[in-house]
């Protein structure tokens, strides 16, 4: 019964009072019974010191207010001439552009105008034109995004290694220095880059890096990204490592590594310790961690 | 970008708090043993939430916190072992304890001081989903969400939490 590999979670529906009849009487004449009984009235005794909200949201507010009073009250007599300058420029040269950013392991979901939809990675740039979106559908990206596009007008990603279009589907465009990669996940997506241009259909991918282009399928239908798994598939390792630093806000610093090694596999986005194990044990580089967590050191 | 669901908003940013700060507390001192710390990390959290705030919808914002918690947690007591500190959790006054005889009191305050003694040796995963269950009367499924896992895992994690902790107390 209680040892009985066939039901694991005996104990758990006994404090549940879900055994029935017949089970329950046969636990109370097992000599163990009593000892459970023990362990159960001892452990409802216990309690967790108190907790304070009010004291511990004020000390939060506290400590929120502090970090930003420090430049409020620098600027001070520059504030009015900063404000007028910032407006200036706004008008100049910002128009009416939407601009989008993610900061270290952020993800963020943009709903475009249109009700097509944009997810942003970590560290990742993008910016449109709101107010003329309906004749124009571009947006600029400098890192990472998947988008889900609305059936409608021409769909633009302008990225500064080349250009999607589409008219309506689900695509990720991954560009990061000089790698560019797109994934598409339904519909049908042009991609011109370097002058070339190409057609995904979905399931396939493309990936342009330096002189190099490759084409290859895939089964996935959302990139992994969105479920907090980063992976990789035969990339050097310059962009795993800089993905690591993106996600979790760490440096990571190399001796004489070879960056261009190609690495294939996952690491999790919410899990530094399991994310830097992975990706470095199967190199069979040993690392480490610095106290602050702020430095991952390589050894060769 | 302002909606009705931000975590920007003063108000609802404190309703959240105070709706979850102190689960959140008591879980992270669960995991990591060390209540203490537990508090400064519930408040690193949660200002890392403020300042995100635009980016973190309300809805979204549970899971945030206790992502952003644990791996703090995690951080901090990477290059330790961790070493749960029962002294941080205290004995309920039963108000019949005074009907008992002495001896009766003495053992009593002996099994105690075994019992939390064999919780502080649980596996964490263990001790989390025992704790839980018991201090903060949460259900299976309620603690099942909190670290997204099925109610059968945690049915089996609480029956070994059992077995183990009657190993470790023996006959008393």
């Amino acid at each position: 019964m209680l040892d009985d590999k066939k039901d694991d979670i005996f104990l758990s529906r006994w404090i549940n009072g879900e055994l029935s009849k017949e089970e329950l009487s046969e636990f109370q004449s097992h000599p163990e019974y009593e000892h459970y009984v023990k362990i159960m009235a001892g452990a409802d005794a216990l309690d967790l010191k108190s907790y304070d909200v009010e004291k511990e949201l004020y000390a939060i507010k506290s400590k929120r207010s502090l970090k930003k009073s420090g430049p409020v009250i620098n600027l001070w007599p520059y504030f009015a001439a900063a404000a007028s300058i910032a407006i200036i420029l706004g008008l100049f040269f910002f128009g009416p552009n939407e601009s989008f950013s993610t900061d270290y392991g952020q993800k963020l979901i943009v709903a475009l105008p249109d009700g097509s939809e944009m997810t942003l990675n970590a560290k990742s740039i993008a910016s449109f034109d709101k107010s003329n979106w309906d004749n124009n559908r571009t947006i600029t990206l400098e890192g990472e995004a998947f988008f889900k596009v609305k059936k409608g007008s021409k769909f633009t990603v302008t990225t500064k290694n080349g250009e999607v279009s589409v008219l309506g589907t689900q695509f990720n465009v991954n560009s990061h220095h000089s790698l560019f990669e797109v994934n598409c996940f339904e519909g049908k997506v042009s991609v011109v880059n370097n002058k070339k241009k190409e057609i995904l259909t979905a399931g396939n991918a493309y990936r342009n890096l330096g002189k190099t282009y490759e084409k290859w399928t895939f089964n996935e239908s959302t990139p992994s990204w969105l479920t907090n798994t980063s992976s990789f598939r035969s990339i050097p390792i310059r962009y795993v490592l800089k993905e690591l630093e993106d996600q979790y806000n760490i440096k990571i610093v190399e001796k004489g590594l070879n960056l261009g090694y190609k690495y294939t596999g996952t690491f999790p986005n919410d899990n530094i310790e399991v994310a830097l194990q992975t990706v470095f044990s199967t190199l069979g580089i040993e690392y480490s961690l610095s106290q602050d967590g702020k430095t991952v050191v390589l050894e060769k | 970008m302002s909606n009705k669901n931000s975590t920007c908003d003063e108000k609802k940013f404190d309703r959240f708090f105070k709706s979850h700060a102190k689960l959140l507390r008591n879980y992270i001192y669960y995991k990591f043993g060390d209540l203490e710390q537990a508090e400064d990390i519930v408040q690193d959290a949660f200002i890392k939430l403020w300042n995100n705030c635009s980016k973190v919808s309300l809805d979204k914002a549970k899971s945030y916190v206790y992502t952003i918690a644990t791996n703090l947690g995690i951080s901090i007591t990477r290059h330790q072992k961790v070493k749960f500190k029962y002294q941080d959790y205290v004995i309920r006054h039963k108000t019949d304890i005074n009907n008992e005889s002495p001896e009766f009191i003495a053992l009593e305050k002996e099994y105690m001081q075994k019992l939390k003694n064999a919780i502080a040796d649980l596996p964490e995963r263990q001790r989390e989903v025992f704790l839980l269950s018991r201090i903060d009367k949460k259900t299976y499924k309620e603690i099942a969400e909190l670290s997204n896992v099925s109610v059968k895992a945690i049915e089996k994690l609480m029956h070994k939490a059992l077995l183990t902790l009657r190993k470790k107390i023996g006959n008393i």
